[in-house]
């Protein structure tokens, strides 16, 4: 079979770092660069790194439909609203980096396996991404979980302003994904934006109220799934706990980007590609693409 | 080797000031239009800082005439903490990913380009900004970048006006093309902003006004100019009107100083006028040539054919750089004009011209 | 500068300038008693306040409604049931909320809130972040409700920059905007710098919240009103977070003898003060030697506590904790790094 081949919607920068992880890829192989307007800088990086690139959106699939086997869709949630059933009618595996939430929701050390059997894999949010491993991990390690709460602080350079008017979904999602994904009784979500420069990295932090925490049980199963994320990326560190204070479990992870096209601090946006990508490549290999290295 | 001219001046400039630098140390800067006349200035103090001070830079010239820069330029062109990156910046979509600091000096400055091609150039100022901004996003440790205005965005400076402060609401011409220069640099200033303000891209503008020395080509019909050359070939120096037209002239290698010390100062300011504070008649401008060159040439008054040529003046009030950064003008007026004739004399010999 | 006879509107013939006075005893109040207000002691204090004829009495959370949680603090008292306890005691004044986008969501909060009879909706920001507060004004707006644009911290950005930030949330609708020295680090200059290049900045009136770290909560409530600031907080006894905010009985006292007019009835405020006191306040706020050395590094007032806590869990300084804050510009909101600093700085101490 060769590589899979994938199409990205979406020439901004999102996409365009989303373009340099599939070209990095043994398992995926870029059949279409796709956006509104040629002479944006994703563009131009694309024709650059010779990818075949459109700026018919989606109508370029739609009149080449074996440009490609799966779609990274990195527009907005309005248009893959739009581009969800379209995209099904044509058989395509659709990875959704859209608050659009149409398909399945996937954190990848979580739910790989449940993901594989979906044609949309939506990959929630980036404080999701960042929160569900330890959520997870926690109720590995316990029955019983009251409350989960995840805070998460960007820099503030690495909020454009489709984040900052959708702070609202952004919080919503991220709780029902962590209340999906844990089994807790009740969720929150929290988002700081923090303007010092030079540019903080993305930093989560998890507190949990459970009853009769044991935190030998959660560091186990913690340092087993953090081993997976780090698999995919490889930014995601543990730097406090986990520990229970003030009669909280906490437990505090940083995320440092690849800097592929994002800039490095931007761990949020970097986390969810690199999902995205890894969501693509079990994909690949579930259809037997043969690495390419 | 005796040092050139010009790092004798650059030594000069930051002697006892280069801590105020020190962010610098190490780290990448990039000047977009790096071969003109500011460009090359910071380039050559860059250069003096990281071979007299151990700043270790990394500097990166970009303009569309690379090549002609290395031929006249050498001295900069081969240096090894120099790189040379041939880019127009209307097609700019990408920056050196290790970029930390970025003058952004590309515009021609020369009014003659800028009456007959106005669409050229504010497209080069506007899209080219517009540009650079964009390609700021992927940047991972970028720290600052510095604008490059122009003391033109105030429109004309009032007669009763001595210096003109940075809040000052004066505007060029409404939807003259003789102000598409002005105007594109009042939109770029504004584009940076606008950047600032929904991207929190960390930006400084610099409005600078009038200047003289080594590296500024001769050949723009400005009065300084016209002056040097006058003196330079031996001819009587003409003044076209009365000589009450005011200004003021700084010299290049204050103007790259304090154009690093505003990329790299935290203090925050939206816009510092940048020039020389001290005002001169175009008269006494004309005396201060003359007094270089032997022997004396002579003064013309009212050289124009027929005709008033109307008195203008163009001052900065550039107090806020002086008072909240202590930034000085280490080479008075007559040292400038002096090492500039110089400067010119060796570099580009003119025929027939005293020594 | 304070001369009351250059100021007593019977003499000048001018005018009697108004001040409108907000008091978020109620919310401010809840950092310093760890958010455990309780009902009783909401309805307590509206029904005084009311009687006072305190314009706005703002009820919620320190950090605002929604904003229960492990990581700002649990609150006693619901949201819901002190909104609602809040509301049925107040007759006159205004009922407000403070509400912070990122902690809280329309969904969720505002509409409920809003659904309950508030009236007045002061959304709030970090200083540079006011397009954050867009979608919530707007919403608030939508419902008729009196709104405003805050900004927190505000010293950690330039006048420049605050007066653009300000301007956004104008343009969002906000019918008025408010500035916070959240950490008390202002100097009545400072305030009035502040104040001055707003009100040439904006179409609508400018107000100011004030914390009492350095001991010039009054003094720069008074520069603002000085200014041209029509709008100004002030808590009972300055019961809020870290070393307080303007004692509110001294500044309407002070306000009345400058010939501010802020239709408050005094002797009725002092009782407010004085039953607070006795039933409300834990504590009388005090200048700490943290409190100082917070305000000076510019760090959140809502901090003291937590800070104070961890600090002792990790057997570290808490006043190397609140330098370290202040050296990484932490906003409010940050509480979490607030154990990583500590427990850097115990590691270090122990490597040293």
């Amino acid at each position: 079979m060769g590589q899979l081949k994938v199409a990205v919607i979406g020439s901004g920068n999102i996409g365009t770092d989303l373009l340099i992880k599939v070209l990095r890829s043994p398992y995926l192989k870029c059949g279409a660069f796709i956006g509104r307007n040629l002479s944006s800088p994703g563009m131009s990086k694309a024709v650059k790194l010779g990818v075949l690139v459109s700026d018919e959106s989606i109508g370029f699939i739609e009149k080449n439909p074996d440009c490609c086997d799966l779609v990274f869709d990195a527009t907005s949630a309005l248009d893959h609203r739009r581009h969800a059933p379209i995209l099904d009618q044509l058989g395509k595996i659709v990875i959704d980096l859209t608050p659009a939430q149409v398909g399945v929701m996937c954190s990848p050390a979580v739910n790989i396996d449940e993901a594989l059997k979906s044609r949309n894999i939506n990959m929630i949010t980036c404080g999701g991404q960042a929160s569900i491993p330890l959520a997870y991990a926690l109720s590995l390690s316990h029955k019983e979980i009251d409350y989960i709460e995840v805070v998460s602080s960007i820099a503030s350079r690495s909020a454009g302003p489709a984040t900052r008017r959708n702070l609202d979904e952004y919080i919503h999602t991220t709780q029902d994904a962590l209340k999906h994904f844990s089994g807790a009784g009740s969720t929150k979500a929290i988002l700081n934006l923090n303007p010092a420069q030079p540019c903080v990295n993305m930093q989560t932090t998890l507190l949990a109220q459970v009853s009769n925490p044991d935190m030998e049980a959660y560091r186990l199963h913690l340092s087993a799934v953090v081993k997976n994320v780090r698999r995919y990326v490889p930014g995601y560190e543990v730097i406090v706990g986990p520990t229970v204070e003030n009669g909280r479990v906490v437990v505090m992870v940083r995320v440092r980007g690849l800097g592929d096209y994002l800039p490095a601090y931007a761990g949020n946006l970097d986390i969810i590609n690199c999902a995205a990508v890894a969501v693509a490549e079990a994909h690949a290999r579930k259809l037997g693409a043969v690495p390419v290295h | 080797m005796t040092p050139s001219l010009v790092r004798e001046d650059c030594r000069r400039i930051i002697d006892g000031r280069s801590d105020a630098l020190s962010a610098l140390r190490g780290e990448t800067v990039l000047i977009i239009g790096g071969t003109g006349f500011a460009g090359t200035w910071l380039a050559e103090t860059l250069a003096c800082l990281n071979d007299d001070f151990g700043f270790g830079c990394k500097i990166v010239l970009s303009a569309r005439g690379t090549e002609r820069f290395a031929s006249v330029r050498p001295h900069l062109a081969s240096r090894r903490d120099v790189r040379l990156i041939r880019a127009d910046v209307r097609h700019l979509s990408e920056l050196p990913r290790e970029t930390n600091w970025l003058v952004h000096a590309a515009a021609t400055p020369d009014n003659r380009f800028h009456a007959s091609s106005p669409v050229e150039t504010m497209s080069t100022i506007v899209e080219g900004t517009a540009n650079i901004l964009r390609a700021l996003d992927p940047l991972s440790d970028f720290r600052r970048m510095l604008y490059l205005s122009s003391g033109y965005v105030y429109g004309s400076q009032p007669w009763n006006l001595a210096a003109v402060p940075e809040t000052f609401a004066g505007a060029p011409e409404l939807g003259s093309p003789a102000a598409a220069y002005s105007e594109a640099k009042r939109c770029a200033e504004t584009l940076c902003a606008a950047a600032r303000s929904e991207k929190r891209a960390p930006i400084t503008v610099a409005r600078p006004f009038a200047f003289i020395g080594p590296y500024q080509p001769l050949d723009t019909p400005w009065a300084a100019n016209n002056f040097l050359l006058d003196a330079l070939s031996g001819r009587s120096i003409r003044i076209q009107g009365d000589g009450e037209t005011v200004r003021s002239y700084m010299y290049g290698g204050d103007l790259a100083y304090w154009l690093l010390r505003l990329l790299t100062t935290e203090e925050p300011g939206r816009a510092w006028n940048v020039g020389s504070p001290h005002p001169v008649t175009l008269r006494a401008f004309a005396e201060l040539v003359a007094g270089h060159v032997n022997p004396v040439p002579e003064i013309r008054l009212h050289a124009a054919a027929h005709g008033n040529a109307p008195r203008t003046r163009f001052v900065p009030d550039a107090s806020s750089a002086q008072q909240k950064l202590g930034l000085d003008l280490r080479v008075p007026l007559p040292e400038a004009v002096e090492r500039t004739l110089r400067w010119n004399r060796t570099e580009t010999p003119v025929s027939g011209a005293p020594r | 500068m304070l001369e009351s006879s250059e100021r007593s509107p019977s003499i000048d013939g001018g005018p009697t300038k108004t001040v409108l006075i907000s008091d978020p005893s109620l919310r401010d109040g809840n950092h310093a008693v760890k958010h455990s207000l309780t009902a009783e002691q909401i309805a307590e204090y509206c029904r005084a306040s009311d009687a006072a004829g305190v314009p706005i009495i703002e009820v919620g959370h320190g950090n605002g409604i929604g904003a229960s949680s492990l990581q700002l603090g649990l609150s006693a008292c619901p949201d819901e049931v002190a909104l609602r306890v809040a509301r049925e005691n107040l007759k006159r004044s205004r009922l407000g909320i403070h509400i912070i986008p990122g902690f809280a969501t329309i969904e969720r909060d505002l509409s409920r809130a809003i659904d309950l009879g508030v009236d007045v909706v002061r959304v709030a920001s970090h200083c540079t972040e006011a397009d954050l507060t867009e979608r919530h004004i707007g919403y608030a707006r939508q419902k008729g409700r009196s709104v405003f644009g805050v900004l927190m911290m505000s010293h950690m950005a330039s006048v420049e920059v605050l007066v653009e930030e300000a301007r956004k949330m104008e343009s969002y609708g906000a019918e008025g905007f408010v500035f916070m020295d959240s950490s008390g680090h202002y100097l009545p200059g400072d305030v009035a710098r502040r104040v001055t290049a707003l009100r040439a900045g904006l179409s609508i009136p400018v107000g100011f919240h004030a914390h009492n770290n350095l001991g010039m909560a009054i003094a720069n409530s008074i520069a603002a009103a000085d200014a041209g600031a029509t709008m100004l907080d002030g808590t009972v006894r300055g019961f809020g977070a870290g070393a307080g905010n303007a004692q509110l009985e001294v500044l309407v006292a002070v306000l009345h003898r400058l010939g501010y007019a802020t239709g408050i009835d005094l002797y009725k405020l002092l009782d407010a003060a004085d039953m607070a006191e006795k039933k409300i306040i834990e504590a009388v706020p005090t200048i700490s030697s943290v409190s100082i050395v917070s305000g000076l590094s510019g760090v959140f007032s809502g901090f003291l506590k937590p800070v104070m806590r961890v600090a002792a869990e990790y057997r570290v300084d808490p006043r190397d904790v609140f330098f370290e804050l202040g050296r990484r510009k932490v906003v409010a909101g940050q509480e979490d790094l607030i154990i990583e600093v500590a427990s850097e700085l115990a590691k270090t101490r122990s490597a040293a």
